[in-house]
């Protein structure tokens, strides 16, 4: 089922331009700077992901793509969610690093909130401390499979009724209790 | 720096306060009591002119909390004033009025470790967040985060 044939002609162009050139966004949300030197890396010339068509934009409100560094911390939980909430949809977002995925050294701590899972919905995890920038890149490519995936079916939607449930997801309800 | 003060000099202005301890090549010690605290720090200032405060640190004993003030001056020694208070009913007096800087010193400790400051004009929130529980001190040794309990920030809805 290819729901993008049913889409008006600029939906289906906005959609074709996001696939070539996602713009993303990023937030610090509590981090050792180590990520955020990392991405910096990314779009700086050694990398230059902007040939890819990857661009970095300061607003949220323009942005397909948010990418968070670092374990939340307590104050910065509502900004990051206010940050989430201004991005137009379709948003995704990329949690980087060991404390983005799980609060790393960080983890239960009493300022924290431990992962950028319990706060915003992530779509992508990046493992590593911090990540290389090829595996951000990756990030954003698989992003954008997933992207591609619910332009198909129409939406978000239809991975909730996936079979095999997210990993974690377990581990994550007893946290929050 | 030959301008450093000698010990005997330092002995005899805040030997009065508790027992004087050359801990360092220039740092010296006064332990005093919380009674004594503000005018030992006020000693310090006016006669030995130490009118820098570097740091005020706290460190958890178990049994009391042992509170220093890191005092120093154009002579750059290190004057230590270090005081235990005591775990029940904390509360030593504010020097804000004396030293500045140690109003934000001593809203991080009232914060973190929960010590009282009479005289501080406004000893509100600085270091955790708005939504922070009364009576939590995540510094304190025997603090252990209470389960079911909401320590502030944004939960997402599963």
């Amino acid at each position: 089922m290819n729901k993008r044939a049913d889409m008006s002609l600029s939906e289906r162009l906005a959609t074709w331009a996001r696939l070539k050139s996602p713009w993303i966004t990023i937030f610090n949300s509590g981090a050792c700077n180590a990520c955020d030197i990392e991405i910096i890396a990314t779009l700086t010339p050694r990398f230059d992901v902007e040939r890819f068509g990857i661009l970095a934009k300061g607003s949220p409100r323009h942005a397909d793509i948010l990418i968070v560094t670092g374990p939340v911390t307590r104050k910065q939980a509502p900004r990051l969610r206010r940050i989430y909430e201004q991005m137009p949809e379709p948003k995704y977002v990329i949690a980087m690093g060991a404390c983005g995925g799980h609060g790393g050294v960080f983890q239960g701590l009493y300022h924290v909130m431990n992962a950028v899972d319990d706060v915003v919905p992530v779509d992508v995890f990046v493992a590593g401390c911090p990540p290389r920038p090829d595996e951000i890149i990756n990030a954003v490519v698989e992003t954008l499979r997933l992207l591609g995936e619910d332009a198909d079916h129409g939406g978000k939607e239809w991975r909730k009724n996936l079979p095999v449930k997210p990993a974690g997801e377990e581990q994550k309800a007893e946290v929050s209790a | 720096m030959s301008n450093q003060l000698t010990f005997d000099q330092v002995k005899a202005v805040l030997g009065g306060y508790g027992p004087v301890e050359q801990v360092r090549w220039n740092r010296i010690q006064v332990v005093t009591a919380v009674e004594k605290a503000r005018d030992a720090v006020r000693s310090a200032f006016e006669d030995l002119t130490c009118e820098r405060l570097v740091q005020m640190s706290v460190a958890d004993l178990g049994t009391a909390f042992q509170l220093t003030y890191h005092l120093t001056g154009l002579h750059r020694t290190v004057i230590s004033v270090r005081i235990e208070v005591p775990r029940e009913d904390p509360k030593i007096p504010s020097v804000h009025d004396l030293l500045p800087p140690a109003g934000i010193y001593e809203r991080q400790i009232h914060d973190l470790f929960g010590i009282d400051f009479p005289g501080h004009p406004n000893l509100a929130r600085i270091i955790l967040n708005e939504d922070w529980p009364a009576k939590e001190y995540p510094l304190r040794k025997d603090w252990k985060p209470v389960k079911g309990t909401f320590y502030g920030g944004i939960m997402e809805v599963k």
